[in-house]
């Protein structure tokens, strides 16, 4: 069982998949001065994380509700999901709500024809094919606002 | 009409299914995600076969999931499978799931998420293979709620002691009955005064804590 004792009472994160997304928020938050679990099963996708990233790293599956329990998921405010495989994270999410009842579950979904299932379940979901279309639509309507003005910027 | 069924992955699993399907006369859809698998399925005669991830919702849309009453998910991925039958409920409104998990402790979750059946291959035949090595004249035909009651069978031995007595000399514990008795493949209705004779097979519904003391009064053994 890992010791989170020295954290008090602060808010803790835990997230799942440490992949490009994964590790890029594991290090934010963890810069943020958040605590922060991170589960992969694969020990060698923790290299991804940067030498500062202060948080803890248990490797293992976490659709096993043995390596939820030993990542004290029953004590975590949030919930990431963002493995890259749908149905895995989505089998988490509900493990989560069902069994553990943490307070904010979001879970990452790469086929948007999956996400009006799982929205009713009390899950956030957010899908990188639709985020992606919302900002390459914003980037067009700012290019055609400015007549041939130089593009900057992006997401 | 027909009832439809879909079954989804699974590869010997599905072939052995559809051809029972089949036989009885229902109309059976599988899908695959494997093309070399589809191809070996398509040569059943009157099964219907599509190519595709069965946790997509188009692909089980192209499959006419609509129209099905039973889904049956049996890949090899807890996952996948849960997912399946979430769709098949939510998106498709089939009346009934059936859902494969490989891990024992996922059958309790799995319901609670709104599967109407989960089967844990590994369970039941560790269940069986438990029973084999226990009696060879005794198996469980059929647990129930979860494995605490048991429909099971058992052939009396030449050697029981409770051969000539009957059933309301029996000190069995109130939670066995003996519900039939096949004598020579004839089924009986038992009653208080009916007298057990070697070879007779009883059928037994029981708690499963006590089916080990019911068999002992039963066999001697």
């Amino acid at each position: 069982m890992l010791s989170l004792n020295l954290f008090g009472k602060s808010k803790l994160t835990v997230i799942v998949g440490c992949g490009r997304l994964g590790s890029t928020l594991a290090n934010q938050l963890s810069d943020a001065g958040k605590n922060v679990i991170l589960i992969d099963q694969n020990e060698a996708a923790f290299r991804k994380l940067s030498p500062a990233y202060a948080g803890l790293m248990l490797t293992g599956d976490a659709t096993d509700r043995a390596t939820l329990n030993q990542a004290e998921l029953n004590r975590a405010d949030h919930l990431v999901i963002v493995t890259n495989n749908d149905n895995t994270n989505i089998m988490i999410a509900q493990l989560a709500r069902e069994c553990f009842r943490t307070p904010q579950i979001i879970c990452r979904l790469y086929d948007p024809q999956r996400e009006c299932v799982y929205r009713e379940f009390g899950i956030q979901t957010l899908c990188p094919t639709r985020l992606s279309a919302l900002a390459i639509e914003r980037l067009l309507a700012d290019c055609a606002a400015i007549p041939d003005g130089k593009q900057e910027g992006g997401y | 009409m027909k009832k439809r069924i879909l079954i989804i992955g699974g590869y010997h699993k599905a072939q052995r299914l559809a051809r029972s399907f089949l036989d009885k006369g229902y109309d059976v859809t599988a899908i695959n995600k494997d093309p070399a698998h589809c191809q070996v399925l398509a040569q059943m005669r009157g099964l219907t076969v599509m190519t595709g991830d069965g946790s997509k919702p188009f692909v089980l849309e192209d499959a006419a999931a609509e129209q099905a009453d039973i889904a049956i998910a049996l890949t090899p991925r807890d996952d996948d499978n849960l997912v399946i039958c979430q769709l098949c409920k939510k998106l498709f409104h089939i009346r009934k799931t059936v859902s494969l998990t490989a891990s024992p402790e996922k059958v309790k979750f799995f319901y609670k998420m709104g599967i109407d059946s989960v089967v844990c291959a590994l369970s039941t035949i560790t269940s069986i293979v438990e029973q084999q090595a226990f009696l060879d004249e005794f198996t469980t035909l059929l647990p129930l709620s979860g494995g605490q009651l048991r429909i099971s069978e058992l052939r009396l031995p030449a050697s029981s002691p409770v051969i000539g007595k009957t059933l309301g000399e029996l000190q069995l514990s109130r939670e066995v009955i003996i519900a039939t008795i096949l004598r020579a493949d004839q089924p009986l209705v038992p009653h208080g005064d009916t007298r057990l004779a070697a070879q007779d097979v009883l059928i037994l519904i029981a708690a499963a804590r006590q089916e080990a003391a019911a068999v002992k009064v039963l066999t001697g053994r």
